[in-house]
């Protein structure tokens, strides 16, 4: 039953962004709303999923490699709602439905099967530390997704009047990364020193944290002072991507450190 | 001197400063740290010389790392200064009644603008026909806080880093340790399960200060370290110990950890060898085959030792709950007993309090610097004006306000 919504929340996601690239293509209004009904259904699907698997798990889903990838996916996806229907922003969607679903389908080439939380997870801190961690990274995947956004319309006109919201959206959604990354690294901390007697260790996963944090604070000094707007931000944000794919998985299954019990033997290795 | 100072301070500088903390962690990441010197010559053949010497097998303690944290801490020490000299000087509103409108509106839309920045919440001051509409004043001072509280972060980080003392220690349950200031760590009991059979490393200690202040029997487990004084007892790793009593006629008897191969023999000569215990072991159609255990539970646990006595030495295997006579003793192989390893912590308290309010300030910086933004906007009868720096929020809603009324 688990299976029928992880599944059935990939296939729609994959549905809905097809429908929404020849909605697109084609400018058929009807196919673009289709779309997005099939994205919310997949939305739905994914989170159904989520709820049962913490239920079923008897904790929150965020154990490990596979559990993060699929909550990483969500909080694409609840940050793009938001933004669809909040602030009615159309133009983030087309590449945001992608990243959703290309980080959903990494997580499919993961094993699936629900663990016992191990000791060092059971902490108060584990859902407050993960949890932001995921939506910190979706909001800079989602930057990166209006980072392209930006660059194409770009490169057609210069001129067009909706570069100045993209460009102030990358802003606000690379701070707002920031900050939830900031947080991530401070709880994080917090239980190091209650697990580890250390509040940092050096561990690959905390170095990379704190690069990924280094070169977006960076990113955010030069924009503050006007030095870094615009299609340099765009491409910032873009080039800023891989990064924080590093951070989430390449750490994980290239450099063994601390965080090694994140990944469960993947597939794909 | 005016000219290094005004580097020292600069954002360039800065930049600098964090692209090299982004190169050396990097390289810490991709280079394993901290390992003894063979580790790199085994490992990097090829590059272990340029290693070594660059002492990038040990990169976050370096003299080139410190000294380029300690350069940012000065660079952000000046920069804070002078931002917060900045702020104090500035007065917007008061500036922005004395300035003129940019984007001239007819009254219906400027109505339209006041309206939204009246849903907005702001304050209004006015002079004669002008008006500036202000909120989020405090947000001013984002930028000043962020600065401080990674500055702050940096210092308490690295004096938490290095005033601890951490000692990793193992004691058998029923025993204690004794540290070098007469602290004393007593072990009540341990177990790797909880009730329900769940994993749950678990220790009861008792730490017993010098002035014979005592924390009481205390649970220590994973993420739960139990504290006294400047002392942190953290629940670290486990052992298994076999352990064998000795009985001699007289019912005499003595208790033993067995924890590398020990001779229990009272005359050199006769006595039993014991080779080592092993967590489990399978059963083959040739005979008995051994197995270590990976998952470090001795859910079977076997003896391996050699019994020598005038006759000779012999090979044998032993169960928790055999005995054997060897000369004038017995040997009874008791059930293997489960121990913890400890870390000890011993800082002091303020370092962490005072680490804790500088990452506070931090957050609470950022949360400022991104979520509070200054709204200063200066309407006269002819336009508007945002006066406030870092409104392209606010230009985009007002913007917006205008276009919707257009459509």
């Amino acid at each position: 039953m688990l299976d029928v919504f992880f599944f059935g929340g990939i296939g729609l996601y994959f549905l809905g962004m097809v429908l929404r690239f020849f909605g697109q293509v084609w400018k058929k209004d009807g196919l673009t709303k289709a779309s997005w009904m099939i994205f919310m259904a997949g939305f739905a699907a994914h989170t159904v999923y989520l709820v049962m698997r913490g239920i079923q798990a008897g904790r929150v889903p965020m154990a490990n490699q596979f559990e993060f990838a699929v909550m990483f996916s969500w909080g694409i996806s609840v940050i793009l709602v938001f933004l669809h229907y909040r602030l009615g922003l159309e133009w983030i969607t087309t590449v945001a439905m992608i990243m959703a679903w290309a980080i959903y389908l990494y997580a499919a080439l993961l094993p699936r099967e629900i663990h016992e939380l191990m000791p060092a997870l059971r902490s108060v801190w584990f859902v407050s530390h993960i949890g932001s961690a995921a939506f910190a990274y979706a909001s800079f995947m989602l930057a990166g997704a209006s980072g392209i956004r930006y660059i194409l319309i770009h490169k057609k006109d210069k001129e067009d009047e909706r570069l100045p919201e993209i460009d102030y959206f990358i802003y606000r959604l690379i701070a707002i990364g920031l900050l939830l990354l900031t947080v991530t690294i401070v709880i994080g901390a917090i239980w190091a020193e209650e697990a580890w007697s250390s509040f940092w260790t050096w561990d690959p996963k905390e170095v990379w944290a704190l690069i990924t944090w280094i070169l977006y604070a960076i990113c955010l000094h030069l924009r503050l002072s006007r030095k870094m707007t615009g299609v340099k931000m765009a491409w910032f944000a873009v080039i800023a991507v891989p990064v924080v794919l590093f951070t989430f998985i390449g750490v994980n299954t290239i450099i063994p450190g601390l965080h090694s019990y994140g990944v469960v033997l993947s597939r794909l290795m | 001197m005016k000219k290094i100072n005004t580097f020292l301070r600069s954002m360039t500088f800065g930049v600098i400063l964090l692209g090299l903390i982004i190169l050396f962690s990097v390289a810490g990441s991709v280079i394993p740290q901290n390992n003894e010197v063979m580790y790199y010559v085994r490992s990097y053949p090829s590059y272990y010389q340029v290693i070594l010497t660059l002492g990038l097998n040990r990169i976050f303690t370096s003299w080139y790392f410190v000294v380029t944290v300690i350069l940012l801490c000065i660079n952000l020490t000046l920069c804070s200064i002078v931002r917060f000299r900045r702020i104090n000087e500035e007065d917007l509103v008061e500036t922005a009644l004395q300035g003129k409108e940019t984007v001239e509106l007819d009254p219906e839309s400027l109505d339209k603008v006041r309206l939204e920045l009246v849903r907005m919440r702001c304050h209004t001051r006015q002079t004669g026909d002008r008006t500036v509409y202000y909120k989020n004043g405090f947000g001013r001072y984002g930028t000043f806080i962020t600065h401080l509280g990674i500055l702050f972060t940096v210092v308490f980080f690295a004096l938490g880093m290095s005033l601890p003392k951490i000692t990793d220690q193992t004691c058998m349950p029923k025993e204690s340790l004794v540290l070098e200031d007469g602290t004393e760590i007593y072990v009540d009991t341990f177990s790797i399960t909880d009730s329900t059979g769940r994993l749950d490393y678990k220790s009861v200690v008792n730490i017993i200060l010098p002035n014979e202040k005592e924390s009481g029997l205390t649970e220590v487990s994973v993420n739960h370290p139990a504290s006294a004084g400047q002392y942190k007892v953290y629940q670290q790793t486990y052992g298994t110990i076999g352990r064998i009593t000795v009985r001699d006629k007289k019912n005499h008897q003595d208790t033993f950890n067995i924890e590398s191969q020990d001779f229990l023999s009272s005359d050199g000569k006769t006595g039993i060898l014991i080779d080592n215990l092993y967590p489990g072991f399978t059963e083959t159609e040739e005979g008995m085959q051994l197995i270590t255990s990976t998952s470090g539970r001795y859910e079977n646990p076997v003896y391996v030792f050699v019994v020598i006595n005038e006759t000779g030495q012999e090979a044998m295997l032993a169960f928790p709950g055999d005995s054997i006579d060897v000369g004038d003793y017995t040997y009874y192989f008791e059930d293997p007993v489960e121990y913890p390893g400890l870390r000890i912590k011993k800082s002091p308290a303020y370092i962490n309090l005072f680490l804790l309010i500088a990452v506070l300030v931090l957050v609470f910086g950022l949360a400022v610097t991104f979520l509070w933004i200054p709204v200063v906007v200066l309407v006269t009868p002819a336009g508007y004006r945002i006066c406030s720096q870092k409104a392209e929020g606010l230009e985009l809603r007002l913007k917006s306000v205008l276009k919707k009324e257009k459509e």
